[in-house]
């Protein structure tokens, strides 16, 4: 019974490792989780979690409508595995949308603020009431473990086809609605994939899917617990995709050449090598292998078969969700290992409460053997350690949390540490002012900046004490420091000390009690003054005294610094009105030798941020 | 040298401290639901609540039966534990690495304090291996860890002494820094699985061995029963 156990043991390891990511995405949200950007918002987690699962969990309407409505009792064997996948799977659905939503605690407002003209509305209110309808299909399994609830069970059993009816109408609706979800973009979709029909595609291929999956999950879970396999069932299914996929390939090209789009399949565009593969693997394959007798009865066929088919309708669903999207939107996206491991933990917590489920509750007709309370097993050391864990059902529960605990500290460390924190504004790092007598001050380097006459605000009459008041700090064995040495960052402020430089060899290789006064707490209030050692930090007559270590922002210093002094200056000299308005110095018009640059540089606009408008008549009557 | 410190500080550091909270818990959750097995499965359901309560707590309180049994031992441990608990909780420069870490931060103790709390666990660990070396009723009980434990958790606070009180160069200081978080996270890693977990298993521990030791109330009768001296007094 070793292949269950090593598979649960793999399982916790992931779901771990997700648990670790999990946490993260929500105190840290989404940037520090995904790789996720404006241009493209919707990527693994909606593909794969939502689109796809919603998909694959179709086997509970598929085999619900062949057994009851149909009333093919052969397939009684497989309807409680179906629902049983089909209530988990739509759990998962709901907790992995819940990973990707920005503002998830607002899920509910859905229930409450109606927005008719809204497919996802639509889709919200059809997976909860259709979640619903699966716990009430499904809650008579583990009641029947307790006698107490007879009553509640007899009741709901009662209502068991109303129940299957509005499951049916009800994934009827949401299955094909995700696909009405993209009829909003059609210029950002693929051609190949985009469609007007694209909810009656999606709808069909959910059918065909939840028979494949209904399919390979019977398929794993009998080689799991080695039990004789449901091939005859499997068979018959697979006979059925025949037909439903058969549909499916028939309208999806019907429809490419009605659109005149059936060309695009041989454009040898990657999109079009992308299409031709997922069809293979999610049809093509397929429908040869299932149609043949021999391989449709033999285990390598079905095995096969039903995994394209999942696996290339997950495809689908992926390539439809976001990655035929690229192309329009020129984004590059490659999901990060957070956003797999998420997708894989979702997948494997399901995994688990279905292993749990098959193995607690009437769900296969003949339980399987419990692996880990056998009691007939006898005593078996852990191979490691040597030691006798206690009987199966302990020490499995203690090698299951083991590996939780592990993974999710590995998962936590294995996070990039600059992710976790806010990084904030986004440093923008100064460029100098540049020129001689006039200089031309661009910090953010957007070709929008001041003339700065520089030889005319020199006060020749007060000689040196001119220059302190602008320079108002040097760097060591320097003069006259420019405002960008310090203030380095355009919008935030920037440490102007280095902590680790003064105690780094390469630095000044000086040892803590060199600044910190021994005895004392080693923080900034006890630690040795700047100008204690650089005797030629501040000049003398300075104006400004820094206090603290940090440089504010380039930006709002130049602002202080020019403004309060333009201000004084034009209450003083009355035939210059115009010294503290904006315009005097952020001028519209470039100086002459950017003019060429800027505006007859047909790029121009794509580069700077701030689109330089034509020469215009000065207004002036801005205020400041 | 400052790569490797980088790596302890993150990547390593949140690796073991969180084995060391989330084995915590495990242990005391995968223990609480074994006893709670245990308590079902007794048919007799009463157990001694005020005894095992008034036993858990004497456990806390300094002046227990060990004490007067052996109090130049028990005087020793019961110092060691209080700078060993205070110091790393309460030391102003790791309540400054919370702050800066997760914007956290709590009541520090004074520099005075934490040094002297640091140099007396130093030197009640020392005590404590050298009784456990010498001492024979000891030694008849002891495992390797038990000798080892006192040693590797007196590395950190070494370390940290020789960090904070004096002034070494800055390459020694990075080299003893990086043993002390190496140290440490070693530390944080065993807890869970050693004895030092203890330190959230203490209060279960009476508990579970009274329920352990706890016989059915009809166990008199099948022992009786068994011995052929049915009715007689066990």
């Amino acid at each position: 019974m070793n292949r269950v156990q090593n598979t649960k043991l793999i399982l916790w390891l992931i779901a771990g490792l997700a648990a670790a990511v999990g946490v993260t995405r929500f105190i840290f949200g989404l940037g520090a989780t995904t790789n996720l950007t404006d241009a493209t918002p919707w990527g693994l987690w909606i593909g794969f979690d939502v689109m796809a699962g919603v998909a694959l969990a179709g086997g509970g309407f598929v085999i619900t409508a062949i057994f009851y409505i149909m009333k093919r009792e052969e397939f009684h064997p497989l309807v409680k595995p179906a629902v049983l996948t089909a209530f988990l799977g739509y759990i998962a659905v709901v907790f992995g949308l819940m990973f990707d939503l920005g503002l998830p605690w607002n899920i509910w407002h859905m229930i409450i603020f109606w927005n008719p003209h809204s497919p996802l509305f639509e889709v919200g209110w059809c997976v909860m009431l259709y979640t619903t309808v699966l716990l009430l299909e499904f809650s008579p399994v583990p009641l029947e473990e307790f006698s107490r609830y007879a009553k509640i069970r007899a009741f709901l059993m009662r209502f068991r086809f109303p129940l299957v009816l509005l499951g049916i109408m009800l994934s009827t609706l949401h299955q094909s609605s995700l696909g009405s979800l993209f009829l909003i973009m059609p210029f950002k979709l693929h051609p190949l994939w985009y469609s007007e029909i694209l909810p009656v595609l999606f709808f069909i291929s959910a059918a065909a899917l939840g028979l494949m999956m209904v399919s390979f999950e019977s398929l794993v879970s009998h080689w799991l617990y080695r039990r004789k396999p449901e091939t005859h069932l499997v068979a018959k299914l697979g006979k059925a995709a025949v037909w439903v996929l058969g549909i499916y390939l028939a309208v999806k090209m019907a429809e490419l050449v009605w659109s005149g789009e059936f060309g695009l399949i041989f454009a040898g565009t990657w999109e079009s090598y992308l299409f031709i593969a997922e069809l293979m693997i999610s049809v093509i394959i397929p429908i040869i292998i299932f149609s043949i007798p021999r391989t449709r009865n033999s285990a390598a066929g079905q095995w096969a078969g039903s995994a394209l088919v999942v696996f290339g309708m997950i495809f689908n669903r992926i390539n439809v969700g976001g990655l035929t999207m690229l192309r329009a939107t020129g984004d590059t996206y490659v999901p990060s290992w957070t956003e797999i491991i998420i997708s894989l933990g979702v997948v494997s917590a399901a995994a688990l409460a279905f292993l749990f489920a098959i193995e607690k509750f009437h769900i296969w007709e003949q339980r399987p053997r419990h692996p880990e309370t056998d009691k007939h097993a006898g005593a078996s050391f852990d191979h490691t350690s040597e030691v006798w864990l206690g009987e199966p059902v302990v020490s499995a529960r203690t090698k299951y949390s083991l590996a939780f605990i592990m993974s999710f500290a590995l998962g936590f460390a294995l996070l990039p540490g600059h992710k976790l924190e806010s990084k904030g504004i986004e440093t923008v790092v100064v460029e100098k002012a540049r020129g001689g007598d006039t200089l031309y001050i661009d910090g953010n380097h957007d070709g929008y900046g001041v003339l700065f006459n520089h030889a005319a605000h020199i006060d020749t009459t007060r000689g040196r004490e001119s220059c302190v008041s602008c320079h108002h700090m040097n760097k060591p064995l320097d003069r006259e420091t420019g405002c960008w040495e310090c203030h380095r960052a355009m919008y935030t402020a920037t440490d102007m000390f280095g902590h680790d430089r003064h105690g780094s060899a390469q630095g000044a290789g000086l040892a803590c009690g060199e600044c910190h006064t021994p005895g004392l707490e080693r923080q900034r209030s006890t630690a040795k003054q700047c100008d204690a050692c650089h005797l030629d930090l501040i000049p003398p007559g300075s104006p400004i005294i820094a206090d603290g270590y940090l440089a504010p922002a380039y930006v709002d210093i130049l602002h202080q610094q020019c403004i309060t002094c333009h201000r004084e200056q034009a209450a003083l000299q009355a035939d210059k009105p115009d010294l503290a308005l904006c315009a005097t110095c952020h001028e519209t018009v470039p100086p002459e030798y950017l003019q060429a640059a800027v505006w007859d540089n047909p790029r121009a606009a794509e580069f700077n941020r701030v689109v330089l408008p034509g020469p215009v008549e000065q207004t002036g009557a801005d205020d400041e | 040298m400052d790569g490797f410190l980088a790596f302890a500080q993150g990547p390593l550091f949140r690796f073991c401290f969180l084995i060391m909270v989330l084995g915590l818990a495990r242990i005391l959750l995968l223990d609480l639901y074994g006893a709670y097995e245990a308590y079902r499965r007794a048919g007799d359901k009463v157990l001694p609540w005020p005894l095992i309560a008034r036993r858990t707590l004497q456990w806390f309180v300094p002046v227990n039966r060990v004490f007067r049994n052996r109090p130049l031992y028990s005087i020793l441990s019961i110092a060691f534990h209080v700078g060993l608990l205070l110091v790393p909780l309460f030391l102003f420069a790791h309540v400054q690495l919370w702050q800066k870490a997760v914007g956290v931060s709590w009541p520090t103790l004074p520099k005075a304090v934490a040094d002297w709390l640091t140099a007396g666990t130093i030197v009640f660990a020392f005590a404590l291996f050298v009784g456990r070396l010498f001492s024979r009723p000891s030694s008849f009980l002891s495992r390797k860890q038990d000798y080892l434990w006192p040693l590797l958790l007196s590395v950190p606070f070494v370390t940290g002494f020789l960090c904070t009180n004096v002034g070494l160069a800055p390459g020694t200081y990075r080299t003893i820094m990086l043993i002390h978080i190496l140290a440490a996270e070693l530390v944080f890693v065993l807890i869970p699985f050693t004895k030092i977990a203890h330190c959230v298993l203490l209060p279960l521990s009476q508990f579970i061995s009274t329920l352990a030791w706890k016989f059915p109330a009809e166990t008199d009768d099948a022992v009786g029963t068994t011995l052929n001296k049915k009715g007689a007094p066990v």
